[in-house]
């Protein structure tokens, strides 16, 4: 095979979607040019909406039916992919590029074990002169470099029983396979906490040097692409506005737009204005939860299963949790996936049987959630979320006056009259998280708990709802009691910080104290994360 | 690579809706029309005119009463429409506030109203049917209820399985931490977003029982004589297959258009909504 200097060679590719009302629209991709180096690791960045994974399809194939490539051309070592029939190219999906997407959890078959799934990926592509046992080892070597330890084990599991970093490195084990020479990875981390994060984009580097796989890698998180790429593009509205080597581009950016980007990234509250109001600890808490204690039910056959085996199991996955929130507290929660974060807001909010005792100080408590997808009911207009949730807050206003209440909070969540009539899908995923604010201050609740509200946003618009989060708290006195896995954002505006790690608080103090200095090994973890990740 | 798919909508689903209202659109003018007239009265009889092949005072010809069998036909799609829609309200309304209420709470509630719903789908529906109208007595109302009861169960599973899934998202979540009260849960914010699952089954539902209706009407346990309906034609017209087609043809046509007309239209919303939820 004859080695090329650009594996890949995009030549001025335009890319819209027409439809039959507006045949020649504003174009998604607009005259991107640009190539990927034979194994280098190549960023791609930008904001939702930017155009980063039409890129990927087109690259890889994959583009959905309705859009329309109107110029340029895609190369693929030499080879006009474009010119290419459907099914030479679907021949090339998986044995030159591979492809790892960001949903880990939806990207396996339920039904199947990993090794047969994995072996599925094989008797696609291979001929038929490998064996069974072959094919066995090829997959449990595979296992293995991913980094599983129980690689045997491993091929014999379901996809439920591993969590959610064990199943991406069985999805890039499954892309390896076939050693592709070109890995794309659209957000492979983003689901994924600091961790977990950091461990998933060692392996990704290892894989590139091991087995020689150039990586296209696309996130909306400047920082990830500290000391992983070689080098980094950043796109923003279907354009290339930059490109350069990753030191470069982080240390000192030439294009207004990075310069922004990386702003936003780093959430600095002197840039941004962030100023929690002060809170005053002498007076009585918000919300006291007392030794909380919650399991999930079991299902009669997992019971059935626990007691053939002879063990009682502890299931409980919170253990005497207490906490205190104060008025005008922004307090953050901070853990590991699985600690018991969201179990535990469950219980706080009463969506869960749980022992211990719950106090609030207040009617309503306002809730965020992480899925700015799943937040809004699709099918009613933002109009009618608001008017619903002010219908439920028992404080009745009817007519023109609830209306001019639903305006003002709209208003005050920066979206005007014009939304009231839109529909979720019509919005992007920060506007969706701020109705979803805008719902809970109707209620004027003294207290919002808030789910990983950033996870699924990009830099800028969680740079937005951050700062609104600040607003109201200074401005109404609303506590939060903030959960996420951004450390950097605990920093900024949270003055006490709870850590919890296996279903127990491990720690808990000002966060000056707890970060500068941990006492637990899991908050060092964490800490140590953050470090690798965002380099602070 | 991508000129063929330029449209919105899949040309393959325009393609359905077309057929699919053309089709039912010949049934529905018929319907109306026959509401206020029809060329002779459904039930004259002629012994004059017996027999008498299509031609230009009788389109369809005449049966062996010299019935004008345009006008039955006419008439007998105003019992077919009418039967199958008020049969699927009626398993429609039974279905969602059986299925929503199953999927919503769960536990004891649920496992009763589906052990129910199983056991009358354990039985052949027409059985079922031609059992309660056999102990009730034949007529319309009778034919309605116990197609109605016959046909909820598949409302009520698509209501439960959707109700499951919906629960789970934030957008419900975040309803209780509201505090709405859980009737107006299920009715405002989950009711709704059932409508995509429930428009094909409901469309496919009308189909069916304009089937079981005929067929229930061929067995004489359907719409009573005088009145005409599509079964009773059919069977009453077996007799003279092979001297007067015309009399089997017509009506069967009618039906077939019909529910061709039906399957087209579900086919085209299965189309749209499969490509929608992607």
């Amino acid at each position: 095979m004859t080695r090329h200097i650009h594996i890949v060679k995009v030549h001025h590719l335009t890319l819209s979607f027409p439809t039959r009302k507006n045949p020649d629209p504003k174009p998604v991709l607009n005259d991107v040019d640009f190539g990927i180096r034979d194994g280098e690791i190549l960023g791609l960045i930008g904001n939702s909406g930017s155009g980063k994974t039409m890129t990927s399809l087109a690259i890889a194939g994959l583009l959905p039916d309705n859009a329309e490539i109107t110029s340029g051309s895609i190369k693929f070592a030499g080879k006009d992919l474009l010119e290419m029939n459907p099914k030479e190219r679907r021949a090339m999906l998986g044995k030159d590029i591979g492809m790892i997407f960001q949903e880990p959890s939806t990207a396996l078959d339920p039904l199947m074990v990993i090794g047969k799934q994995l072996d599925e990926v094989l008797t696609a592509h291979k001929d038929d002169s490998q064996t069974k046992e072959d094919r066995r080892k090829t997959i449990i070597d595979m296992l293995e470099l991913v980094g599983f330890s129980n690689a045997e084990e491993i091929y014999d599991r379901y996809p439920h029983q591993l969590s959610g970093g064990q199943r991406q490195r069985v999805l890039i084990a499954g892309a390896a396979l076939l050693k592709p020479r070109l890995l794309i990875c659209d957000e492979p981390t983003s689901s994924l906490d600091t961790v977990t994060t950091v461990s998933i984009l060692a392996l990704l580097k290892e894989l590139c040097h091991k087995l020689h796989i150039t990586i296209l890698f696309i996130s909306h998180d400047l920082s990830a692409v500290r000391g992983f790429c070689d080098r980094v593009m950043v796109m923003k509205d279907g354009q290339i506005v930059d490109k350069d080597t990753a030191s470069d581009i982080l240390t000192n950016p030439k294009n207004a737009y990075t310069a922004e980007l990386l702003t936003n990234a780093r959430l600095d509250t002197r840039i941004l204005g962030f100023e929690p109001a002060t809170v005053d600890y002498s007076t009585s808490p918000v919300l006291t939860a007392k030794d909380i204690t919650a399991s999930y039910g079991r299902s009669l056959f997992e019971r059935v299963k626990s007691k053939n085996a002879g063990t009682k199991t502890d299931n409980n996955i919170l253990h005497d949790v207490s906490l205190e929130v104060y008025p005008n507290e922004i307090l953050g929660l901070i853990g590991g996936s699985g600690s018991g974060k969201t179990t535990l807001i469950r219980s706080l909010l009463g969506l869960l049987p749980h022992e211990g005792n719950v106090r609030i100080k207040s009617e309503s408590i306002g809730a965020i959630f992480q899925d700015p997808v799943a937040c809004l009911n699709p099918a009613h207009t933002i109009k009618w979320h608001l008017a619903e949730a002010l219908r439920a807050s028992k404080k009745q206003a009817r007519g023109p006056k609830a209306l001019e209440r639903i305006v003002a909070v709209l208003e005050e969540c920066g979206l005007g009259a014009e939304f009231l009539t839109r529909r979720p899908h019509e919005l992007s995923g920060g506007q969706r998280q701020r109705i979803a604010i805008a719902m809970c201050l109707i209620q004027e609740p003294a207290l919002i708990i808030a789910d990983e509200p950033f996870s699924s946003l990009d830099a800028s618009s969680s740079a937005e709802l951050l700062k609104l989060m600040t607003d109201i708290n200074r401005e109404r006195n609303t506590a939060f009691l903030l959960i996420t896995h951004n450390i950097h954002i605990v920093r900024q505006i949270c003055p006490r910080l709870i850590v919890m790690d296996n279903g127990r608080i491990c720690e808990e103090g000002t966060t000056s104290e707890v970060l500068n200095n941990p006492k637990s090994e899991c908050t060092a973890a964490l800490l140590d994360a953050e470090r690798q990740i965002h380099g602070i | 690579m991508a000129k063929q798919a330029r449209k919105n909508r899949s040309p393959e689903a325009s393609a359905f809706y077309t057929a699919g209202i053309i089709l039912l659109g010949i049934v529905i003018v018929m319907f109306i029309i026959s509401l206020f007239w029809t060329p002779y009265s459904p039930d004259a009889t002629d012994a004059a005119s017996k027999f008498m092949a299509p031609c230009i005072e009788h389109p369809f010809g005449t049966d062996n009463f010299g019935r004008d069998v345009l006008s039955r036909v006419m008439s007998a799609s105003k019992y077919t429409i009418f039967i199958s829609v008020a049969g699927v309200a009626i398993a429609l309304i039974l279905g969602t506030v059986a299925g929503i209420p199953a999927g919503y709470y769960g536990g004891i509630g649920d496992r009763i109203i589906m052990l129910l719903g199983n056991s009358i789908m354990c039985f052949p529906g027409i059985l079922l049917a031609l059992v309660a109208v056999a102990v009730f007595g034949p007529s319309v109302t009778n034919v309605i209820w116990a197609l109605g009861l016959v046909f909820a169960p598949t409302f009520a599973r698509v209501c439960r399985l959707g109700t499951m899934e919906i629960k789970e998202l934030d957008y419900i979540t975040h309803a209780r931490v509201m505090k709405v009260h859980p009737d107006r849960i299920m009715a405002f914010h989950i009711f709704p977003n059932l409508v995509p699952q429930l428009l094909p089954a409901t469309v496919i539902g009308l189909a069916n029982m304009t089937l079981f209706e005929s067929g229930m009407s061929y067995l004489g346990l359907g719409v009573q004589p005088p009145d005409a309906s599509f079964g009773k034609m059919l069977s009453d017209a077996q007799a003279y297959i092979r001297t007067a087609p015309w009399l089997i043809v017509f009506p069967a046509l009618m039906l077939v258009i019909y529910i061709l007309g039906l399957y087209f239209v579900s086919e085209g919303l299965r189309v749209t909504l499969s490509k929608g939820g992607k």
